[in-house]
Parts: C-alpha cells; structure tokens; sequence
C-alpha cells in the first residue's frame, strides 16, 4: 500500500496508481478482459498490418454559403444579417481596399517605408470580426488590418473585463478619438479610425507605437487588438495563455487568433494547438491558407490535408470554410465563438483564399506565379464582387452607390493620408522609454550621451522632421 | 556540508531526467548480489568528488518576523505559496510542476490553491513562455517554470522577440510585466553538458527582461518575490545544487530584495570579488584564504541581478580596492564577466592597479566527468588573486 501510495505521488492523479506501468504487471486481469489498457491512447486492437493512408485528395470539404456569383446556395444556411451590417461589411472591405491601394503606391513614391496589402483576403478579416464580441481580444499576424472596422468606440471600457484594473481596459477613454486606432480589416471592421492606420505607416506624433515599428505592424487596446510583431506565429501561444486567463477570470470572451498556412508550420503554432487542447481554453484559430508564403506555395509548405487536417490530430473541432465568402466566414466563426465561450474547447478554422497581392511592397510575384492566376482570383472569385452581387440580388446596393462609395472612400482615404503626411515624428527621446516599465539607470546615460551628441552633431540628422 | 551537498546532489538528478533506469534496477534487487560497499573497493579517488563549495548561510533577519529552517528549494516553494495566497490571477504552471516539480519547488501549491492554478503543461518550452506572455498579456501574473535552463533555448524566441520588445514596440500599449519565468540553473556535481548550463550571458544581451540569480534560500525568497511583482518580465535562475545543500533562517511572510541592486557582503580594501549563484560562496572562501594566507582584505559583491546589473556598488567598490576578479561557472568568452569587465575599465580606468581577471568556465560545453577540472573552483580563483595583488 505504501508502494502504490509513492507510485501515485510519482505518477500522478491524472493517471491514477492502477494505470502505472508496473501494476499492470502485478494486477490479475480475467482472461476475457483482452481490450488494450496503455495509458496513451483509447483504442481496440488490430492484428492486420495496415499503415493509414492520409487523405489529400479528397481533402476536408469547404463549407460555403454563397456561390462565386454571390447567389445563397442554401437559404438555411443564410445568416440573414440585416441590410445595415451587410452594408458595414461592404463599406469595411472596400475601405480597407481603397486604403491598401493608396498606401501601396505611397511606398512605391518613397513616402513611407513598407507596406503589405490585404488584397483578395478582406472577406476572411471582416467575416470572422463581426462573429466576434467587441471586446474578443484579437492576436493577429500581419494581414488582419479588416478586423478592426465592427468595434464601436463606445463599446470601450465595457462590462466584462479580463480582471480588475486590467490593464487592457483600465486605459480606454470612451468617444475619445485622440490616439484612438482603427486598425486595418479586422481593426477596420471595429472602427480603427483612418488617421490611426496612416500614423502607424509613417510613425508620426500619432502613432500610438510610438514609432517603434514597420507598418502595417499596428496595436489598439480600446479595440483590443494586440499590436502585430514580425516573427510569425509567436501570437499563438500567447493567445492560448491569454484565452486561459478569459477563462479563470470567467470573463465570457474569446480570443481569436489569426495566422497563414505558412506560419501554421512554425512551432509555436504545434505548441499553440497542443496547449490550447490540453488546457481547454476558449480560443478561435483562424487561418487564411491563401497559396503563398511570400513565394513558397502550398504544395512546399505542407503535404498533409492543409491546416484543418491538424486540429483533430490535436482533439481540436476543425473546420475548412471558403474564406471569400463572407458569409460562411461569419457563420463558422459565430458558431465556433458560442461553443468556445460555453464549452472552453478550442476551434480550429481555415479559411481558404487567394493572396492577390504581392507578400510585401518588398516582394514581386510575378517571379514566382503567373498573372493569370492572379487574374482569375481577382476577377472570378472576390470576396468584395461576391458580396455586392448579393447586396445587390436585394436591391441594396447599385451602381450609383458604388461609384459614389468609390470616390467618398478614396476621398477620406486621402484626406487622413495627407494630414498624416504633413505630422512630425515623435521626439527621438522616445527611441529610449519603454523598455523596461521604468527607465533603467543605464538607460538613461545612453539617452543623455544622444542629447550631448545631438548638440553638437545634429546638423547631420533629420531633427527637423521630429517634434522637438 | 559539502559531503551532504554532493549527496543531494546525486539523489536528486537520480530522480529526475538522467537516473530513473537506477532506482528501478535497485528495487529489482538485482545489483545487490554483485556490488560491493565503495570503502572495500579502497581506492579513495575513484569516489565521487565532494562540493567545491561550502555554503554560508548569512545571520538570521530579524527585520521579517517570524522565520522558519528552510534550504533553497522550499524558499521558493514559500515565496510561491505566497504569491498565490495575495494575487488571485496568479497561476504557476510548467513541466511536472502539478506533483511538487522535479526539485520539489512546487510541493503542495496544487492541492493548496488548486489545479486551474498550478497545472502541467505539454513537454513544450516555447509553448510555456508563449503561453506565459500570453497570460501576462491580460494582466494576471503567470509564473513559468523551465525544467532546466539547458532548455530554455526553444523558448529564446519568445523570451527576446516577444517577451523582452513587447512593451517597447507597442508603444506601451501592451506589456507581459507580470510574467516570471524560473528554471533551475549551474553545475550539480554530475550534471554534464544538458544539467549544468549557466544561460545568463544570452539574456543579459536583451533589453527589456530582468535576470537574476540568487545565493541562498533568503535571497532566493526576497528575489522571486520582487521578480513576481516587478513590472516586467523576469528570468529567475535558481542554482540547482542549493536546493537542498544551502539552508537557513527565512522569514515566513513575504518579504521583498529589490533588483538591480548588488550586495556588498564583506567589506575590504585590496580586492573586489564578484560573482553570483553558487559562485558565491566559492569566493567568499577564496576572501578567506586571501586574508589568512596573503593578508589581502577583499570586498565581496554577489551582483544578484545580471541585467539590469548594479554598475554604481561595483565600480565604487573598484574605485576603492583598484582591484577586481570576476567569476563565473559560464564559458569565458562572451560570458558576463566581460560585460562587467568592459565597462569598470572605462569607468575606473585609472583607479586599477592590475587587469581585470576573469576566473570562468573554459570554453567548452559543460563536461560530465571532467566536471572537478572545468569549474572556476577556488584554487583557481585564489591562483588569479594572487597573480593580481602581485602585479
């Protein structure tokens, strides 16, 4: 007895004392009993060799709702979202389209530094956002700049914060629009305010990063949107321990977290599934499996049944849904929000799509694909041209409307671009603080020693573009 | 003392990674018929070697209230216990942290304060800190335990892109302050290459984490505690062969050592010693021998934080002695001797009297049975003193 009460203290609670190895040996089994007893999986036995055939040609279904003429397949499957928020869809993704193209070109003038378009995925950015809770907190990538369009301002500083005095929302000012970010698609659908988006791209006084970062690479906490960083897939993980702590803190949220199909092949995203099972937490994994990672395509990426293939391996409900039609994009992820929040499970969505653009203002794909390709993509299967076929199968929307969206679009777009353009950039001091919370002492002589150098040598830099 | 730290040292690597194969071949009986007692083999050198340490606890602190014989392993377990007991979002989480941990530094917390708060993880390291970030992220405070800091490697992504930057690029948006991260760290006598390593010198590269690295069971509580409760993330590297080997008086209730402050723990005149961990308690023997065979008075300074690091208490107590030896179990090159080095020759240039002197790890990985020859032991470092006050 006190060997079997050492062995439960070695082994565990989870795995209970009769299951250790050793027991097994020493315990009677009836000879009837012959169903297999491992601790590592639930399963019957098999006495025929036979290794499992993956299954890539008949892969996991993708789940739509619209055909590519935007024509509803299924009238059940219709969400049936009234005109006013189909309208905020349209308006999001052709925003976030007319900002990509103008900000694009300002990179090809030499006006800002770099810039990565959204073209052809909008419908996966705005679909999945508006299935959302405004205050879902949203890990992206890179290429989720939609997602932020749906979240009212008003919504700030809600009920239901992750813990008290949390720091994600003790913050928010409600109407403020002073520092405020609209973020891009996903930040666009929650009414990240141009200015926001553009101040980000030429690191002006109003960057909210202060600065610190490429464009594209934006943060809004009012909207909870987690700033993007670089490295890809690092945000999984993290969104596995930020839906843990939803969960304790019994907060009724999400957490959604968006990457590629290239990313999915980091270990961060093995870790990030693995976890989030394991752990039970509220999570929406969401993949735009687009073709490309920059210019490796699918078929060098992976050679399993894409991403959605994975999640059962890891006891995930997955799904694989046509991420160019908004509305299955927006079905599958309402449903998987309702279940995550009442289930504490995670869901595993890959939303398939075609990356129109090229990766970067670094990248030309015209090297690696051809333009036909491009084209058909472009032309024949467009989340944007999908959704106003069907706004305008009801009559919500015409040719009228278009073309005055069009030049309303472009015009807000060119305002908030020029007034960006015109703001210094933030004091170089801000090179140095935040770092550490407080500014450590060594720190602050590197500082000082920039100041003194400055003085004397600062004809030599662009102080007069920084705010003083 | 020693005799015991050595002991220790082989029952608890036994239990862990490197000897599960023993203790099972034992209660098999089958190596009881044919192994002989050490001492009727006879030959005294074929023993394992003893500590090339002998801890020192410091007096007892009256300043805490009540205090309790603890060694270094349940200093952290109290300064754990303590966290969970103030802060409700903390939640301590790893490998094998659910059973009490591979060192034992866990004991009890589960049953205590309950499985959504203290739970294993996946064998995974960069999904423990990412997923740390991640709870860090939202406010509450996540305390991760890497198994050994051999294995924090997997994990460096997440540590120096992410966890260090994530207040800085955000424009302070975001942070991850409230996650500490703490993993067992030095040599155990038998470690070898993958249970011995002193990572420090990686992360002190890295703007925006803390490292720090106690000597004993009451720095060790004060320091985690502070880490816990510092505003950003910290790396807390507890010497493994402390765990049981160094015990004294620690207070019961929380209590706090602030960081980036060094402690100056025997004043002198002639030289200052530096050094950090287990190392020590190895140069405070060498300030012993100094004094008794050379009349040299040395100051003794246990950095205990390596980033930000106390540059003011060093190059004040330089100023004074015009002498400084730095030691380290870490390789030589690179190691954070050099940082400390670098910059006391350009604060306190002209108040040296000799070359700085590093007394480090060689530049090899850590061996396993080469062990008593690779380390900075206190021979070499009395070897280096000497060669410094001659100079």
């Amino acid at each position: 007895m006190a060997l079997a009460a050492r062995a439960a203290r070695v082994w565990g609670s989870r795995r209970g004392w009769r299951q250790h190895p050793r027991w097994q040996q020493e315990q009677h089994f009836s000879s009837l009993d012959d169903k297999p007893q491992f601790p590592g999986a639930s399963a019957e036995f098999v006495d025929k060799l036979e290794f499992i055939q993956p299954n890539v040609i008949s892969g996991i279904p993708i789940y739509r709702v619209m055909d590519r003429q935007g024509q509803i397949i299924n009238p059940s499957e219709d969400p049936h979202l009234p005109q006013e928020k189909v309208l905020k869809f349209y308006k999001s993704m052709t925003l976030l389209n007319t900002m990509d193209r103008i900000l694009y070109e300002s990179q090809r003038q030499g006006r800002i530094s770099f810039y990565m378009t959204n073209y052809g995925e909008e419908g996966t950015h705005v679909g999945s956002a508006a299935a959302l809770d405004n205050t879902d907190l949203v890990f992206g990538q890179y290429r989720e700049a939609g997602t932020t369009a749906f979240r009212e301002q008003k919504q700030m500083g809600g009920p239901g914060r992750f813990q008290p005095g949390s720091r994600l929302t003790s913050e928010c000012k409600e109407g403020s629009n002073t520092r405020t970010e609209e973020n891009q698609c996903v930040l666009m659908y929650r009414d990240y305010p141009l200015e926001q988006f553009m101040a980000q791209c030429y690191g002006n006084v109003n960057d909210p990063g202060k600065g610190r970062q490429m464009p594209v690479h934006y943060g809004c906490k009012e909207r909870h949107f987690v700033t993007i960083s670089s490295p890809l897939a690092t945000q999984i993980p993290q969104a596995v321990g930020a839906a843990y702590a939803a969960k304790r803190a019994n907060a009724n949220r999400i957490v959604i977290c968006y990457f590629g199909e290239g990313a999915a092949s980091e270990g961060d995203a093995h870790a990030g599934f693995n976890f989030a099972a394991t752990l039970e937490c509220p999570i929406i994994f969401f993949c735009r499996n687009n073709g490309y990672a920059i210019s490796t395509p699918t078929s060098e990426q992976y050679r399993g049944d894409g991403i959605a293939a994975r999640g059962p391996g890891y006891g995930i409900l997955s799904i694989r849904v046509d991420g160019n039609d908004v509305f299955a994009v927006y079905n599958a992820t309402k449903e998987a929000r309702r279940r995550a929040v009442a289930e504490n499970q995670p869901f595993l969505i890959e939303a398939m799509t075609y990356r129109i653009g090229h990766h970067s203002t670094s990248d030309d794909s015209s090297a690696y694909r051809s333009v036909d390709e491009v084209n058909y993509w472009d032309k024949q299967d467009h989340p944007i041209s999908r959704l106003r076929h069907y706004m305008q199968s009801r009559g919500w929307w015409d040719d009228e409307q278009e073309k005055a969206w069009r030049k309303q679009s472009r015009k807000k777009v060119m305002e908030a671009f020029e007034e960006a353009e015109r703001k210094l950039k933030p004091n170089p001091s801000l090179l140095f603080s935040d770092v550490y919370q407080e500014m450590p002492a060594q720190l602050r002589k590197q500082q000082e020693s920039l100041t003194r150098h400055l003085q004397t040598y600062g004809e030599h830099y662009p102080l007069d573009h920084f705010e003083k | 003392m020693a005799a015991e730290a050595a002991a220790a040292g082989r029952l608890w690597l036994s239990a862990c990674r490197a000897g599960g194969h023993w203790r099972r071949l034992c209660s098999a009986g089958l190596l009881r018929g044919f192994l002989q007692p050490a001492s009727a083999v006879g030959d005294a050198a074929r023993r394992r070697q003893l500590a090339h340490f002998t801890f020192q606890p410091d007096p007892e602190h009256q300043d805490y209230g009540q205090t309790q014989k603890m060694n270094l392993f349940q200093a952290v377990t109290s300064a754990l216990d303590n966290s969970l007991a103030k802060d409700p979002t903390a939640v301590i989480f790893g490998e094998d942290v659910a059973f009490g941990g591979v060192f034992r530094c866990t004991v009890g917390l589960r049953d205590k304060y309950g499985k959504d708060r203290v739970f294993n993880t996946p064998l995974c390291e960069q999904g423990i800190v990412g997923f740390g970030i991640g709870i860090a992220v939202t406010g509450a405070t996540a305390i991760a335990e890497i198994q050994f800091a051999d294995y924090i490697f997997p994990a460096f992504d997440q540590i120096v892109n992410e966890a260090a930057k994530y207040r800085y690029r955000s424009g302070d948006l975001f942070n991850c302050g409230s996650l500490t991260i703490r993993s067992p760290w030095g040599c155990v006598g038998h470690g070898a290459l993958y249970h011995s390593q002193s990572p420090e010198a990686f992360f002190a590269h890295c703007p925006g984490i803390k490292v720090v690295v106690p000597r004993s069971p009451f720095q060790a509580k004060g320091l985690l505690l502070s880490c816990i409760e510092d505003k950003n993330p910290c790396i807390f590297f507890e010497p493994k062969i402390l765990y049981r080997a160094a015990v004294e008086q620690v207070p019961v209730e929380p209590y706090n050592i602030p960081l980036s402050q060094a402690e100056i723990i025997q004043e002198g005149s002639d030289v200052t010693l530096v050094a950090w961990g287990t190392q020590v308690h190895v140069i405070r023997e060498v300030a012993s021998m100094a004094q008794e065979k050379l009349g040299v008075s040395c100051e003794v300074i246990d950095l205990r934080t390596i980033l930000p690091w106390d540059v003011d208490t060093v190059c004040k107590s330089v100023i004074k002695t015009g002498r400084l030896l730095i030691s380290h179990e870490a390789p030589l090159t690179g190691g954070f001797a050099s940082e400390i080095s670098s910059t006391v020759q350009e604060e306190c240039f002209l108040n040296l009297e000799a070359p700085i002197s590093r007394v480090c790890g060689y530049d090899t990985p850590f061996p396993h049975i080469f062990e008593p020859f690779y380390i900075p032991d206190k021979w070499k470092c009395y070897d280096a003193l000497r060669k410094m006050i001659n100079y």
